[in-house]
């Protein structure tokens, strides 16, 4: 079985692969999913926030900021991840699979590392499609696994410590990864320059064709999350200045069930605090003090759109019912159901003046689809939670 | 950390004491947290999501190591031989040209699948096959363009270097 795997392991050498290669590679990666899991915390804190929880809403733009690098950051990973996969493959074909306990508990980590972080690249760049081909929750799902990516991270570098040490700088050429017994990975053979042999191509090409790689997946896709790439955009799910009102919409009124109760000419939103009840016509709404702000509209899958929005500030409604404008509030759209109908909105931003219950988006009334006759916008917030459709705004 | 590295080194250097320390932390650090990535999944996935997030997971790792690799392994090999008369560089040119275009190829086709089954109508809205044909052409011209550029020149400081050994 050695002789046949060794075999195997052979037609799979390269010259190209080292361990330097791959601490190369897996700085690269460390460092992108490093990026992921702390943006995608931020995100998930703003979502379901923790007792502890800040929410800064300047600058305006700082989740579309968070956010964009969130899934930019993920798409330039799928190419470092294969690149990085590919530089240590021979080790899967090493025999005997298992030598000890600790051996096998570090191959059991090293499997789940590899197959959640396949998993969570392939998943949540599909997401960001708005495409749900799994058997099961995709954002329970994203969460947990990072969590489980980052702490096989951790375990991965603590056992591969010294290796990594060794190689981090470049010093010595080292032997290509092989199981015919001619070099062990990491034997340290000379110090010449690595020099490609017929046909091949150096250490050094290889990692210029994948940061060359990432970065073109970054620039033909990150234009749909910051605006000055947007003429790059190839292969984003979203391009700027699309949808009614020249601006995205994720949610349709049609998918959420909304149109005949938000086309109602009765229509009315109920503001209440401590048991009195405000109702609010679109005309009595029309007729407070208007503001006027440029907010980003940015998603958790990376899209963002900047857009001119007019409409009344939320804490001055808080204080026509009498509440303070340290309160919080508890949203609910019209939608008769989703997992978004009511939004629980901090604090912080009722406080902020660019938080607005908008009626006019670019100029004009809100179309049916960005949620007509009032919506929320906030500066800071994932779209998400900028209600749609509103129905009621409750002082907590 | 020394940076001690002799010409024929074969034990891994790090064996010190503040590596050990660092080792233990990352290890346990990365455990605690691998724990609670996984403890969390049931709280939130019931036995059928669970299973299914199971059978995701062993076909992305069996897709990626008996499908991915192999395949692009057999590339390789059909590269070295059509790069064999070829300079380095432009052998480096012609692979990492293909494997920007295979990558983005791969992203590019995950969308067009997205496309066709998409229901909204604010998102996809590219005609990411047209994108896609326009990179190729883009990405084939340049590489031509490097290729030639290379194969033209003179050689390289290695090669003459190469050439010149007995």
């Amino acid at each position: 079985m050695e002789k046949l795997t060794n075999a195997v392991a052979a037609r799979f050498a390269s010259p190209t692969r080292s361990t330097r290669l791959t601490v190369v590679l897996g700085r690269w990666l460390g460092l992108s999913f490093t990026i992921c899991f702390l943006t995608g915390l931020f995100s998930h804190g703003l979502q379901e926030p923790p007792s502890w929880m800040f929410f800064p809403t300047s600058p305006v733009w700082i989740y579309q900021l968070t956010q964009g690098i969130h899934v930019t950051t993920g798409i330039a990973a799928i190419p470092l991840l294969l690149a990085k996969l590919w530089s240590v493959y021979p080790e899967l074909l090493k025999w005997p699979p298992v030598k000890s306990l600790a051996h096998a508990l570090e191959r059991a980590s090293i499997a789940l590392f590899i197959a959640s972080s396949l998993l969570q690249l392939t998943t949540g760049l599909i997401n960001t499609y708005k495409w749900y081909p799994w058997p099961f929750p995709f954002r329970q799902t994203h969460f947990w696994l990072a969590w489980v990516i980052w702490g096989s991270l951790l375990l991965h570098i603590a056992v591969k410590l010294p290796l990594i040490i060794e190689h981090w700088r470049a010093r010595s050429r080292t032997r290509p990864r092989a199981a015919s017994g001619a070099g062990s990975p990491g034997q340290v053979i000379d110090d010449g320059v690595a020099v490609a042999g017929p046909g091949r191509w150096s250490r050094r090409a290889f990692l210029a064709a994948v940061g060359t790689t990432a970065g073109v997946v970054v620039l033909t896709t990150v234009g749909q999350s910051f605006s000055w790439l947007d003429p790059l955009n190839l292969f984003a799910p979203r391009k700027m200045g699309t949808g009614p009102q020249a601006v995205p919409v994720n949610r349709t009124a049609a998918d959420a069930k909304v149109a005949d109760l938000a086309g109602a000419k009765d229509w009315t939103l109920t503001v209440s605090h401590q048991g009195t009840a405000r109702p609010l016509p679109l005309s009595e709404l029309q007729a407070l003090p208007q503001y006027e702000h440029e907010l980003p509209i940015a998603c958790v899958e990376g899209w963002s759109q900047t857009a001119t929005w007019r409409g009344v500030r939320i804490r001055d409604l808080v204080a026509a019912v009498g509440a303070p404008s340290s309160s919080s509030l508890r949203v609910t759209s019209l939608e008769p159901e989703g997992a978004y109908r009511t939004m629980d909105m901090p604090a912080a931003y009722v406080q902020d003046e660019r938080t607005l219950v908008a009626l006019e988006l670019n100029g004009q009334a809100l179309d049916l689809d960005h949620g007509y006759p009032a919506r929320i916008i906030a500066p800071g917030r994932p779209g998400v939670l900028q209600t749609k459709w509103l129905h009621t705004v409750e002082v907590l | 950390m020394k940076p001690v590295m002799p010409a024929t080194v074969v034990e891994p250097a790090g064996a010190g004491k503040a590596v050990r320390i660092w080792r233990i932390v990352l290890g346990v650090a990365g455990v605690a947290l691998l724990g609670y990535g996984l403890l969390g999944l049931p709280t939130q996935l019931g036995p059928p999501q669970l299973l299914g997030l199971l059978v995701w997971l062993a076909v992305a790792v069996l897709l990626h190591d008996g499908v991915i690799v192999p395949v692009s392994t057999l590339t390789g090999a059909g590269l070295t031989r059509l790069g064999s008369g070829l300079r380095p560089a432009s052998a480096a040119v012609l692979r990492g040209a293909l494997m920007t275009g295979v990558v983005v190829t791969v992203i590019a086709g995950i969308l067009l699948k997205a496309q066709s089954v998409a229901r909204n109508t604010s998102a996809l809205e590219g005609d990411y096959a047209a994108h896609l044909l326009w990179f190729w052409a883009v990405l084939a011209g340049l590489a031509a363009v490097l290729v030639y550029g290379i194969e033209r020149a003179g050689p390289g400081r290695g090669e003459r270097e190469q050439k010149t050994r007995p």
